[in-house]
């Protein structure tokens, strides 16, 4: 059985990049439009491109408009245990050594289709196990932020804040999409 | 000084005193005040006033100070170890309906999930709503059985006080026509989903005596003049119902009894009181009144009336008597019969099955029912083929059908990310149906509740100690409880049908039984036929503490009958001049 370290080597030739050094910029990513709290600006420059791969724009907007990595610092700053703290911070950095040790850059300066990679293979490493394994909790505040926010509870899914009335068996294509709430 | 004493004494004068303003204390002080008594209302938390006091209840899901309004690990366990034990009543959206655990300690000699809101309508703000009438068997089963005491009523006492509760709170539901699981005064039912009205002819088809039906619950889904008129209409399917409803759909003190009262010109209510104590004249050989702790001056003060009505729950009005001590009574206003504290009861749950309903992927529903299936009592009903040898009594199930939201399958992860789950999730998930029984438990004297003065509350109060357990009777209804939902989801053709018993302590059913029990012999009993004190006839118990059995149907529309009867009681015998 490879070990993750083999794994993301052999991934790094498959999309053919080399390890030429360490980058060290985030000259691939966007300046952030907030000023994070409890984040570091290099932490959530992170979060706001891995939110953003975790749940793209599609048809309706993506984890970054719908302010998803906000959402988290802020869960962060007020919300979160400690070991949750710790858990995404720890990930952020592997995140940024596993990019280093197979493309030779920060995460955030890799190319989607490299970064996507890593992902898989976190996703992969947390289906037999999630113990302890930080992709499960970013993934599931990802999921929660986006779900939770106007635009993921009004246009991915669908929001009826007073429904007036309750229909109990209705042709799914009717609806469309799943209710927001229960 | 003798003047200003009487002055005093007049200006805390009333016809009548409730204490407690939850979902008996509303329709005390709605009979009481309808029927031309000056009422004071004793709370002893803050003022809840219908519409302006619901805080969250029409926020929208993104406007949370933290995730799903989920609160803080290290807040749930600072204050609240206790109320969020039941995994839903402790969030952003509902925190300020419930204690601080801290502020109300108590002392689990077994564990107890006492879960409590103080304020102004009381839990009937947070209540189920689900309203089912006890049955003749119910009230029979004691007596027949040899179990604990025989009620002093019969179901025909209560049934024309279940139907004016029932007018007047408003309950939705279908009438069923069975003996053991009586119907009332029913506003149109709602409507079961596809796969629940599925699941009703499949399982009913297979096990006849199983009768499922849509719950019975207080929502108004056709409201009456009256209703219309205290500024309640009818539900609008967010169920949002536990931040309070705006719309005065679902029945609670607030948006009902208290209104109805207050529009009398009767009515006073004073929030932040804490009775402590019955007073109890001597020279009379009745209770003069009640003694206050005020919770913001922390200052004592008297309140005197003919009529005394005990609403305060099974466990505080076992706790206020129990604190009433005199030399009447030395241990506990009432208690020559020692039953004061004993015989506490609950509806044992967490037990059952669910099942999945893979072929009805295509279909879906609107709206949001506040509400689901029930599936009334089939064992023990009285004939051979009910019979059970393994345990006495029975239990309902509670349950409905629904469909997987995009919180399926949260923190696993190996789910994938990326544009492919995110549209996977904007679509619902398997439907599922779930069933989980609400069991009666048994009546045990050594079940009990009693006065702890070691252990002090944020006042200074004495509190409880809780010594009350499942016995064997409740432990063999369980595995019945759990095998026969599997059966009847099989039996339905559900798939991937799985049993649990995720296991019960005593509380957990918020259905509080039993402290002051009713009875036909003051030695054996607290409360007699009409819910006076046997040894006080002007004091009157009408919540939960009263019951003198649990049935196996949720309790609080038969604590609304129990008080409207003891309300028209205690007016009529007044008027006779015997309180």
């Amino acid at each position: 059985m490879l070990n993750r370290r083999d794994a993301l080597r052999g991934l790094a030739l498959t999309v053919g990049a080399a390890a030429t050094g360490w980058a060290g910029t985030a000259a691939a990513t966007t300046a952030l439009s907030w000023t994070p709290t409890a984040l570091t600006p290099e932490q959530a420059q992170i979060l706001d491109v891995v939110s953003e791969l975790i749940i793209p724009a599609t048809d309706t907007p993506g984890a970054r408009a719908a302010g998803v990595p906000q959402f988290i610092d802020r869960a962060m700053a007020n919300y979160c245990e400690k070991w949750q703290i710790d858990q995404l911070t720890a990930g952020f950095a592997r995140m940024d050594a596993d990019a280093k040790a197979a493309h030779g850059k920060l995460f955030v300066a890799l190319a989607p289709e490299q970064q996507v990679a890593i992902l898989n293979v976190y996703d992969r490493e947390t289906a037999a196990s999630t113990s302890g394994h930080f992709f499960p909790l970013l993934e599931d505040f990802v999921t929660v932020g986006y779900f939770t926010s106007e635009p993921g509870a009004t246009m991915a899914l669908k929001y009826d804040p007073v429904p007036g009335a309750y229909n109990g068996c209705v042709p799914l294509a009717e609806i469309g999409r799943a209710w927001a709430t229960r | 000084m003798a003047n200003l004493n009487g002055r005093a004494r007049r200006k805390n004068t009333y016809d009548a005193i409730v204490v407690g303003s939850g979902i008996t204390g509303g329709i005390a002080a709605k009979e009481l005040t309808e029927k031309g008594l000056k009422v004071l209302v004793l709370e002893r938390g803050p003022m809840v006033r219908h519409l302006e006091d619901y805080p969250t209840a029409t926020l929208d899901p993104w406007q949370t100070k933290y995730p799903q309004g989920q609160l803080p690990q290290a807040e749930l366990a600072a204050h609240y170890p206790v109320q969020r034990r039941t995994g839903y009543t402790m969030t952003e959206h509902t925190q300020h309906f419930f204690v601080r655990d801290d502020e109300h300690p108590y002392t689990e000699e077994n564990r107890f999930d006492w879960i409590r809101g103080y304020h102004v309508g009381g839990r009937s703000l947070t209540w189920g709503r689900q309203s089912y009438r006890h049955s003749p068997i119910d009230f029979e089963a004691n007596a027949r059985e040899g179990i604990a005491v025989d009620w002093p009523i019969r179901y025909e006492d209560l049934a024309p006080w279940y139907d004016h509760v029932e007018r007047f709170i408003g309950v939705s539901g279908q009438a069923e026509g069975l003996p053991h699981f009586p119907d009332g005064q029913y506003q149109p039912p709602m409507e079961l989903n596809c796969v629940e009205k599925a699941f009703k002819a499949r399982s009913e088809a297979r096990f006849p005596e199983r009768r499922v039906t849509i719950g019975r619950t207080a929502h108004l889904t056709d409201p009456t003049e009256e209703q219309l008129s205290l500024g309640r209409t009818k539900c609008q399917y967010r169920n949002l119902c536990i931040r309070g409803c705006p719309f005065g759909a679902y029945y609670s003190s607030n948006s009902g009894g208290l209104i109805a009262a207050e529009r009398t010109g009767n009515l006073v209510i004073r929030p932040n009181s804490i009775v402590t104590e019955l007073i109890h004249d001597e020279r009379k050989g009745r209770a003069s009144g009640v003694r206050i702790l005020d919770a913001e001056t922390l200052k004592d003060e008297e309140f005197h009336a003919d009529v005394i009505f005990l609403c305060a729950s099974a466990l505080n009005s076992a706790w206020i008597m129990m604190n009433s001590t005199s030399s009447r009574f030395p241990n506990g206003f009432g208690n020559a019969s020692d039953q004061l504290g004993r015989n506490v009861m609950d509806h044992h749950l967490g037990v059952g099955a669910s099942g999945e309903a893979p072929e009805f992927a295509d279909t879906y529903f609107s709206g949001r029912r506040p509400n689901g299936i029930y599936v009334p009592r089939f064992r023990n009903l009285g004939d051979a083929a009910t019979k059970r040898s393994d345990y006495l009594r029975g239990f309902g199930y509670q349950g409905g059908a629904g469909r997987a939201t995009w919180e399926r399958d949260r923190g696993k992860g190996g789910r994938g990310f990326g544009a492919a789950r995110k549209a996977e999730l904007s679509q619902p998930g398997a439907w599922t149906m779930g069933l989980g029984g609400f069991g009666e438990m048994l009546p045990y004297a050594d079940n009990r509740v009693t006065l702890n003065r070691d252990v002090k509350d944020k006042f200074g109060l004495p509190t409880l100690t809780m010594n009350v357990t499942m016995r064997d009777n409740e432990m063999a209804m369980r595995r019945d409880m759990q095998s026969a939902a599997a059966e009847m989801l099989e039996a339905a053709g559900f798939k991937n049908v799985r049993g649990h018993d995720n296991g019960f302590a005593p509380g957990l059913g918020i259905h509080e039984m039993g402290t002051a029990r009713m009875g036909r012999d003051p030695k054996t009993s607290v409360l007699n036929a009409h819910n006076q004190v046997h040894e006080c006839k002007n004091v009157y118990v009408t919540d939960g503490a009263a019951m003198t059995s649990a049935s196996c149907v949720n309790p609080s529309l038969t604590y609304m009958a129990l008080t409207a009867r003891a309300a028209d009681h205690a007016v009529r015998a007044r008027k006779r001049g015997e309180l």
